[in-house]
């Protein structure tokens, strides 16, 4: 711990010291996420991109590191710090029907997903395992089975449960054909991801492995809902998702909107975790110079992170969807220009 | 002669790379006394100069900041009780 000392002397020699100590917060790591979870090396090559996202379904047989993705393997034997989102939603797989697989010898059959999730009006709902599938553990196998391919990554993760809880509890879900209330489902998604936190942690796993659960942060009361304390002790960090989509949007004021319903709604334990901003970006349609608001990031994240309440520690860029920077050089010019900065650098 | 006192807090006990970091030091020493000299010189003939005015400081007082992280404190202000120093983390 750093330390400054002040000494005061008089002209005949005599003095008083005074002492103080501090931290300095590690830097932030800047990090990224490509569309389609393609292979990011080269858009990361010469910039201090230190962090990466990646989403997974628990339902895929390719969870670690991914079909065809032995480059994650080599960004994170490298120490990129990559953060897997794994999700109960259903995808990757060639049906969704039941599957039986064998992981280490031992035989798993895991029912078809039970749950429906993201039920906007008008679209045709997701399936995803189910949280009382998973409480009576039939998703046994399919934890098994992600495990079991994470050992032979030979790095530890940040495994992200889901990936915004609140997109896919916005309009309830249903399981079995039962319908649930947002607010129930959240509830309901709590004690799974306990249940899943726990399964993990029996286990033997990789040096440096913590946990999350996946959050927009779009939605106060969901925020307070999903973020329990019984939870949190379990959890290594707080994380939300930042978007510009309006005009009026600063990166201030769109980092610090959850962070500020976390500081007045949480408990302690919550508060004492970093934050891992798993998505980032952007919208070109409302800020065509999208380099101009990536430039405003860095001191957005110094000041938050000399303010009271949690550490932003790590900011992953979304270039995708809302985020997707448009001419790709330039904003990806504009992130590294960012991450070269404090308190990135 | 009596000993000086310090004391020396900073606004924050955690700083992210690169923000500001203000150090306020509170100090002061009985012995120490600001004065002023006046002078006037008066001829035999009872003409008197303007009179001339002289600050001195008895038994001042210097302040030395150190960091064993290598930073650099740089003095902001000093009111003769009260000096604030600034440094970047």
């Amino acid at each position: 711990m750093p330390r400054v000392t002040v000494t005061v002397r008089d002209s005949g020699g005599q003095t008083a010291t005074a002492t103080a100590n501090y931290t300095i917060t590690p830097p932030v790591l800047g990090g990224y996420y490509l569309s389609g979870g393609a292979d990011p090396t080269t858009d990361m090559a010469g910039g201090n991109f230190r962090s990466l996202t990646q989403y997974r379904s628990f339902a895929d047989g390719y969870v670690f590191p991914g079909y065809n993705q032995s480059w994650l393997v080599t960004l994170g034997r490298s120490g990129v710090r990559v953060n897997m989102v794994l999700e109960l939603k259903h995808y990757g797989a060639s049906d969704a029907g039941p599957q039986t697989f064998t992981v280490d010898g031992v035989r798993y059959t895991v029912p078809a997903p039970a749950m429906t999730i993201q039920q906007r009006p008008g679209t045709v709902w997701p399936k995803a395992y189910g949280y009382s599938q998973v409480l009576a553990g039939q998703c046994d196998g399919l934890l098994a089975r992600a495990l079991s391919q994470y050992r032979t990554m030979g790095f530890g993760v940040n495994i992200q449960l889901a990936s915004e809880l609140d997109t896919d509890h916005e309009f309830g879900t249903t399981e079995a054909g039962k319908a649930y209330t947002w607010a129930e489902s959240d509830v309901r998604a709590v004690q799974a991801v306990i249940y899943i936190v726990n399964w993990f942690r029996a286990k033997a796993l990789p040096q440096g492995t913590t946990f999350s659960v996946g959050l927009g942060g779009f939605d106060r009361a969901c925020y307070q809902r999903t973020h329990p304390e019984a939870l949190m002790t379990r959890l290594d960090f707080l994380q939300w998702n930042v978007y510009a989509t309006s005009p009026t949007d600063t990166a201030l004021a769109r980092f610090r909107r959850t962070k500020d319903w976390a500081v007045a709604d949480l408990g302690p334990v919550a508060l004492s975790r970093p934050v891992l901003v798993a998505e980032w970006g952007v919208r070109v349609a409302e800020f065509p110079d999208q380099p101009a608001w990536i430039a405003t990031v860095p001191p957005a994240i110094a000041q938050l992170n000399a303010e009271r309440g949690p550490i932003i520690a790590r900011t992953n860029y979304f270039n995708s969807g809302w985020g997707t920077l448009s001419p790709k050089a330039t904003g990806l010019a504009a992130l590294r220009a960012a991450y070269a900065r404090p308190p990135y650098a | 002669m009596a000993a000086p006192t310090a004391t020396a807090s900073l606004n924050a006990t955690s700083y992210a790379p690169g923000a500001q970091m203000l150090l306020t030091v509170t100090y002061s020493d009985p012995d120490t006394k600001a004065l002023t000299v006046t002078v006037v010189v008066t001829d035999a003939q009872g003409n008197s100069s303007a009179p001339v005015k002289v600050s001195a400081v008895i038994d001042p007082l210097t302040i030395t900041v150190t960091d064993d992280s290598g930073r650099t404190w740089t003095r902001v202000s000093d009111s003769g009780t009260v000096a604030v120093y600034r440094a970047v983390a």
